[in-house]
Order: structure tokens, then sequence, then C-alpha cells
């Protein structure tokens, strides 16, 4: 991995961390999960190996922000990361396989951090509140994954092809 | 599917990162200068991109913040007077007081507003442990109380909501003067479970009592259904806060510690 390329990473990080805490929870309604989304884009466009390394930096930051125990979004993150990446790069290499990879990762960030919040007895961890939280990441990503993951693939891209790299 | 040795491989280490970082952190504060240095570093970022959006989308124009402001203190100031007479009554006896409003507070606007996919009730204010936030401190607004300080960086806090179910306070009915504990239901309101039981009117409104962390005096909520159950040991009631938690905007810290109920000495009468 390049310079350029892990620049490029943390620039498009840092912004949606940036977006998704200090902009989108003043819309109304539940705020999409717009880090998870960006992590997932890179997971298809890249791989499984960019989609797990990016969702754990990416969920360390959202860790490290919380009151949560550090590393628990991380492993949610990479987790997720890593199965839409997995899902991406296997048989069904249709037009809209993309929406399928991240709808299965969104699905397993949100199981993994609800079972991480069993293991740790935390008492926010409630069936009710996992369907909850199930339904929107799962529609919030999916509904903006046509706009983030060509966006994402447009800046992948372009640094393959700049011959100055 | 077909995922490479390597992608694996990263996965494992990945992992097992995490849940060493997890462990590590749920023992003790092991980790408090990572997440302090991460809060140095993203914090005046985020306090700057959030207070500039408040200020395009209007809802932290100077007049209209001040008026709102007001109009909060004032209502706040209305449901405390709502105890006022019982209290007044007590106070002769009890030589205790309730100087809700009059400790120091450090002012804070909300800069971001959910926990980690929705799971619990959290908000980020732009105020941290450089403007003499520490964790476990009463946060409040000019409805009433908001919760306490859970982590706290060098420049911007977490706040557990008062509708958190990790979120318990001690409070007292204004009319009836009943103690109970009132806890975050994890869905927008409280329960209240008396102590000691005793009646419980809808309506009815709630005060903190005062304890090692919270300051005594601060409305938390108002009855909107009491589950009394034949046989139960505990009369226990649902309370709808007076902070609406969507909106929060400006909020208060009080940053020195209540010093317990202060005392009167009584004269030895001749």
């Amino acid at each position: 991995m390049s310079v350029r390329r892990g620049a490029l990473g943390a620039a498009v990080v840092l912004t949606a961390l940036l977006l998704q805490s200090a902009v989108l929870f003043r819309i109304p309604g539940p705020a999409p999960e717009l880090l998870l989304l960006v992590v997932l884009a890179f997971a298809v466009v890249e791989g499984p190996a960019s989609g797990a390394g990016t969702g754990f930096i990416a969920g360390f930051l959202v860790d490290a922000g919380s009151d949560q125990e550090l590393g628990r979004v991380a492993l949610a993150y990479a987790l997720a990361g890593y199965l839409a990446g997995v899902v991406r790069t296997g048989p069904d290499r249709s037009r809209f396989a993309f929406l399928g990879a991240v709808a299965a990762g969104a699905m397993l960030a949100v199981t993994a951090y609800a079972v991480e919040g069993v293991l740790l007895s935390d008492p926010r961890t409630t069936f009710t509140a996992w369907v909850g939280a199930l339904a929107a990441t799962v529609a919030g990503c999916v509904l903006l994954a046509p706009l983030v993951v060509p966006m994402v693939g447009v800046l992948v891209r372009r640094l393959d092809e700049d011959p100055r790299r | 599917m077909r995922a490479t040795r390597r992608a694996r491989l990263l996965l494992v280490v990945l992992l097992l990162s995490a849940v060493t970082l997890t462990a590590v952190d749920a023992q003790g504060d092991g980790l408090g200068g990572v997440r302090r240095t991460a809060d140095r570093l993203l914090g005046p970022a985020q306090n700057a991109v959030s207070g500039a959006v408040a200020r395009v989308t209007g809802s932290g124009g100077q007049d209209d913040a001040a008026l709102r402001a007001e109009v909060a203190r004032l209502t706040g100031e209305l449901r405390r007077s709502e105890g006022l007479q019982r209290r007044v009554d007590e106070l002769d006896r009890l030589l205790a007081l309730s100087n809700a409003g009059t400790y120091p507070m450090v002012a804070a606007r909300v800069s971001s507003i959910g926990a980690a996919f929705g799971f619990g009730s959290t908000v980020t204010i732009d105020a941290g442990s450089l403007d003499g936030v520490r964790e476990g401190q009463t946060v409040v607004n000019g409805d009433g109380l908001v919760g306490r300080t859970v982590r706290v960086g060098p420049v911007t806090s977490t706040v557990l909501l008062l509708t958190d179910q990790g979120f318990t306070v001690g409070a007292r009915l204004t009319r009836a003067g009943t103690i109970g504990l009132a806890s975050g239901d994890g869905d927008g309101g409280l329960s209240y479970e008396l102590v000691e039981g005793g009646s419980v009117t809808v309506g009815d409104a709630l005060l903190t009592t005062g304890s090692d962390t919270f300051v005594p005096g601060v409305p938390v909520g108002r009855m909107t259904a009491v589950r009394a159950r034949a046989g139960a040991l505990v009369t226990t009631a649902t309370v709808a806060p007076f902070i609406d938690a969507s909106s929060l905007d400006l909020v208060g810290i009080v940053t020195e510690p209540p010093r317990g109920i202060p005392r009167v000495p009584i004269q030895p009468s001749p």
C-alpha cells in the first residue's frame, strides 16, 4: 500500500467520521452510519483485506470517542469490512451485487457489536435495541450505498491510474 | 468466495487486537492515554465542524439562543417552585436547603448525539477536562436534568443521558415528598421505583435528591403512569423527562461537587 493510498483512506475515513459525528445527527430521524458505509465501500472496491484494515482503524476512532470499551466498534467494523469484501469477490458478479455485500456487512457489524454487549453484560444490549439498530443501520447503508460506493471507487481508481504514484 | 491467505491472516490479527483492547479497557483505566490523545487530535475538529453547522442551520443564533435560554430557565424555575411549598414546610424541620441552580457551572454545546449503532443514549459535548469537567458530574439544561459525564477527554466529553439504561438517580416527588430511584428505560423515558412505598400521583414532578455525584433539586421529569400491582413490593411509575433528548443544544456541567447538605447550627434553648 502506497503512502498516497494511505492518505486517501485517512482523508475519506476522517471526513466520514466528522460528517457522522458533527453533522448527520442534526437531520431528523436515525442518523445513517456513514463511517461504516465508507468501510464497506472500501471492502467492495478493494476486497476483504482493505475492508478489514479500514474497518479496524475507523472503528477504533469511534471507540476512542465513546464511553464504551475500546476495540468494540473496531472489531465489529473489521468483521463487517472483511465479510463485505468476501461477498463482493464471490460468485455474484451482477451490477448490484455491491448492495448485497453492503447489507451483509451492515448486519454483521450490528450483530457483532450486540454480541460483544451481551458478553460484556452491557445493560443497553436488549433484543429490541438490536432489532432497531439492525433495521436502521442496514436501511441507511443500503440507501446511501449507490452514492458512496461509486464515489470511493472513483477515488481509488483515480489513484491507481495516476502515473505519478 | 475467495479470500486470500493474507486477508484471512490480517483479519485474525485485527480481531485479536480488538479483543485484547476491549479486555484491557474493561479492566480499568490503562488506556486512558489513548482516549485523551485521540480526543486532542479529533476533538477540536469535531467541535469546530459542529459549531459551524449549528450556526449555518440557524440553531445557534445569538438572540434566538438567549431567548430560548431565558424561556427554558423560567420554565425550570416554575417547575421547581411546584415543590417549593412542601419544601418550605420542611426547611425549618430539616434545616436543609436545596439550592438548585446556584452551583458553579461550565456551559457547553452538544456537538454530537448518539452512541454506536444507537445502542444507548449518549451525547458528546464540546467541553472537557481543560474546561474543568470531570467524570461523574451532573449535566443540566434549563429544562432539567440531562445526565452525567461518563467519558471526559481534554476537549470533548460524553454525557450519559438520563434515559439510558445504565442511568440511575435518586429522586423525590415534589408534592408527596416520597423518595425513590429513577432509572432510564432506554426508550426515551424513565421508570421510578419508590424505596419505601407511598403514594404516587400521575402528573407529579420529580427532583433529584442529591448524592455524591448528583446535585440536589434538579427537575428530572413528570409521572405519566403508575403501575401499582396488587401484591407487588415496590410501586413503579413511568416518568417522562423534562428535557427533549432529541434537540439538546446548550447544557451546563456542574463542576463543583455538592458539599453535602448545608447545615445550620441549632442554638441550644435556654
